[in-house]
């Protein structure tokens, strides 16, 4: 695949993120990354400030349009298109799992979940690790269609074995790459790669 | 001892507490109940010498087999329905319990010993086959899941058996059995498996676990609380666990399984509804709510059933609690006499206090108010600003200084830029699991979902108010409190308790303070993280990130005797627990 496709199609998922972000999304160099990301901004399908990039209105445009061409072979790969749905089902479990994760339900009224209840997380989180663990054969058979998305396994890992070992603030916090971070990139990779629209 | 059943079982009647470490803290649970006199379903355990002795050897001990024929046997008589029976059939549940409850230990198992035959038998007895046909799908549903470890499409309520069977092969290459005992080993070699499973390895080995503890299997027969007019299901709080008030609170349902309430399908009512149906029961379980807020000396969250006219407690654990709750039960439970000062304390967040120290619109703001739009409420707070749709412009203006509500039909990743930087996010479509939804909470910014497709772009541009907490959009910008704790009795009295108790000393911002270090005055001082370094050598700080829980742990580290605040308590509060937590 040609690493420009690739280097766009990475700030597309990251959004607002420097070369070193994209690099560890689509597995290429920082380096190599950060000369396309240059190039990018002199063709004015990116924009940059202070180290950050985004993709302007025509590279968002360029690169859905290439998304067809792109992903031609992942899209007949009847294989990964099951896998896909295979995801799609444990998505909206986990949809629910990170609600339950920021809110407590007391005495029928939502409230926010402070994290004060070692209890209530612990019963959480074992549910997030059970989910991860049937989700571990679904994302190798993804793998299997797009070896790149292996990456985000490192990443789910890292973010489980944080979150478990007591740092919450792995669970979904969305400034840093916690679980649901992770999650929600990969969900918007797979999208973009199938040519899906996303469901609320 | 509780009855030994022999080698590897006891039967928990209630006559002795046996040890923790040899039954399980769930079945310990059950056991105390009984001990204090309590209804609960009856239940039998396999202790973990059995899970060890599989572990070492590798195959279930040869005579547990007949030994849980004995325990079934006697849960029968207990419960006087039959396993596998063609009338009044015996349903149990099935659940692992290790001394440390620990994640990755299996899931529990509810409905076990249902197949063919005891549907039709469940259908008739509770003369409602679609609730046996339920209960049906979903044991199969569990027991794919938890026994056979199978990612399953939902099973449709509508399918037949046969189709359910068949998806779960498909998944897995199984089936699940249709002889009850089957089932039941079945889920028992499953519990002494998720001893060794990678998470509950991996925790065991963090926390310095012994590998050789092994797991417990607690077996208790299911009760069902819509056979009859005199049965039904609810929950009662010891307390209100809203306001904190200290009336029980509770729902009921007549003629329902506790499931029926989580999934929508009856409406519950008030606790009045079994005080007119069963008084009698009512009283039995006030009673039995009173005898564990004194033995456990927290307020309660209890689920009941009521089965042919009799009381079963089904769980009882802390309540979770609203802040204002939180707060009241803290000093509530000091007057009674039931906890001490460092114990309510401890009971009680940083968290929960600053929420309920966060600005909100005041109690009259609303009353003249105009609803613009209205929703589901998503994340709590209030958020003043114009409504602007397109997120690029948002932040475009965010970031010249500007208050702006984020407004958009849906939102996705697309648009996380412009909710960082918005005062407020209201969205037309999605629910409380939507991308707008969890990224707010994520990120604490008030929001409103589910506005209603093509009610939002009219307000473009004008001024609005968001209220997080009630789901409300209001028409221009209503007036905000920020409320004091100096204004309220009890935090003052929390207050007075914590200054004894905290590691420093903590100071209202309108003190006469010489020499203080102001965190806002330097570069990274709002970044928590970086206080640790900020921070060394100083004795006396305030702003910046200082008043976060982090913020609070770096400066002990630091060294700061002296903490300037707005608001003492919940920096007392974190600052206590860091030190309790070392």
């Amino acid at each position: 695949m040609n690493e420009m496709h690739l280097a766009l199609h990475g700030l597309a998922i990251k959004k607002h993120a420097g070369p070193a972000a994209v690099a560890a999304t689509v597995g290429l160099s920082e380096t190599r990354v950060a000369e396309l990301l240059r190039q990018a901004v002199t063709t004015g399908r990116a924009s940059e400030a202070q180290g950050a990039y985004l993709l302007s209105p025509a590279g968002r445009l360029i690169i859905e349009s290439l998304y067809s061409t792109m992903f031609d072979r992942e899209r007949q790969d009847d294989a990964l298109v099951a896998a896909y749905d295979k995801f799609e089902r444990i998505n909206t479990e986990l949809k629910q799992l990170i609600t339950d994760w920021q809110t407590l339900d007391v005495g029928g009224q939502k409230v926010r979940n402070d994290h004060s209840n070692k209890d209530y997380d612990a019963r959480v989180l074992d549910r997030l690790g059970n989910l991860h663990e049937r989700f571990t054969p679904v994302l190798a058979q993804l793998c299997r269609g797009v070896p790149r998305l292996d990456l985000y396994r490192k990443k789910l890992d890292h973010a489980l074995d944080r979150a478990e070992a007591g740092q919450v603030q792995w669970v979904s916090d969305a400034k840093i790459d916690s679980f649901h971070t992770v999650w929600f990139e990969m969900h918007e990779d797979l999208l973009r790669i199938l040519g899906r629209q996303r469901e609320e | 001892m509780a009855i030994e059943l022999g080698e590897w079982t006891l039967a928990l009647n209630g006559a002795s507490l046996p040890e923790k470490s040899l039954i399980g803290g769930k079945a310990w649970s059950i056991a105390r109940l009984r001990a204090l006199d309590l209804p609960v379903p009856p239940a039998f355990v396999i202790t973990v010498k059995a899970c060890n002795a599989y572990l070492r050897d590798g195959v279930i001990p040869a005579t547990l087999d007949a030994e849980i024929r004995v325990g079934m046997a006697w849960l029968e008589a207990q419960a006087a329905r039959q396993f596998g029976g063609a009338a009044k059939p015996l349903l149990v549940s099935v659940r692992s319990g290790a001394m440390i409850s620990m994640p990755g230990m299996m899931d529990t198992v509810l409905n076990l010993g249902i197949n063919a035959a005891t549907e039709a038998a469940l259908a008739t007895e509770a003369a409602d086959p679609e609730f046996a046909r339920d209960t049906h799908r979903r044991f199969l549903d569990l027991y794919a899941r938890i026994v056979l470890r199978a990612t399953l499409p939902e099973l449709a309520a509508t399918a037949a058996i046969e189709d359910w069977q068949r998806a779960i092969f498909e998944s897995t290459d199984q089936r699940v059995p249709e002889d009850p005992y089957v089932q039941l080993l079945g889920a028992i070699h499953a519990v002494f498996e998720s001893w060794n499973s990678r998470r509950a390895r991996r925790y065991r080995e963090h926390h310095g676990i012994a590998h050789d503890l092994g797991t417990a299997v607690t077996v208790q027969a299911m009760v069902f609380g819509n056979l009859d007019d005199r049965s039904g299901t609810g929950v009662l709080f010891s307390r209100n666990p809203l306001t904190g008030d200290p009336a029980p609170y509770g729902e009921y349902l007549a003629r329902a399984q506790g499931e029926d309430v989580v999934s929508g399908r009856f409406t519950p009512q008030p606790l009045a509804a079994l005080v007119t149906a069963m008084p009698e029961i009512y009283t039995e379980l006030l009673a039995a709510a009173a005898t564990l807020e004194r033995e456990n000396r927290d307020v309660q969250d209890i689920e009941f059933t009521i089965q042919h006219g009799r009381l079963y407690l089904l769980q009882t654990r802390a309540a979770k609690r609203a802040p204002a709750a939180a707060v009241r039960f803290a000093c509530d439970m000091v007057h009674e006499g039931r906890i001490d000062q460092a114990t309510a304390l401890s009971r009680l967040s940083a968290e929960q206090v600053r929420v309920l120290l966060s600005p909100r619109l005041a109690a009259d703001a609303t009353v003249h108010a105009t609803t613009v739009a209205q929703g589901e409420a998503a994340c709590h707070g209030v958020g003043v600003g114009v409504v602007i749709m397109n997120t690029d412009e948002a932040e475009r203006r965010a970031q010249a200084g500007e208050a702006v509500v984020l407004a958009r039909e849906t939102t996705s990743p697309d648009d996380v830029h412009g909710m960082i930087l918005a005062r407020a996010v209201i969205t037309e479509q999605g629910g409380a699991t939507s991308h707008a939804a969890v990224v707010s909470r994520a990120l604490g910014v008030p929001c409103v979902v589910g506005c209603g497709v093509g009610n939002l772009a009219a307000l473009t541009g004008t001024m609005v108010t968001v209220d997080g907490a009630s789901g409300q959009v209001y028409a221009g910008s209503l007036p905000v409190l920020a409320p004091n704790e100096r204004d309220d009795p009890a935090l003052c009295e929390l207050l007075s308790w914590a200054a004894r108790v905290c590691p420093i000393t903590v100071l209202d911002e309108t003190a006469p303070v010489a020499e203080v270090y102001d965190l806002d005055a330097v570069k990274g001082g709002e970044d928590a993280t970086q206080l640790a370094t900020l921070l060394a050598g100083r004795k006396i700080a305030k702003g910046g990130a200082i008043t976060s829980d982090e913020g609070v742990r770096a400066a002990l580290q630091a060294g700061v005797t002296t903490i300037v605040a707005r608001h003492r308590l919940p920096v007392m509060l974190a600052a206590i627990a860091a030190a309790r937590d070392g």
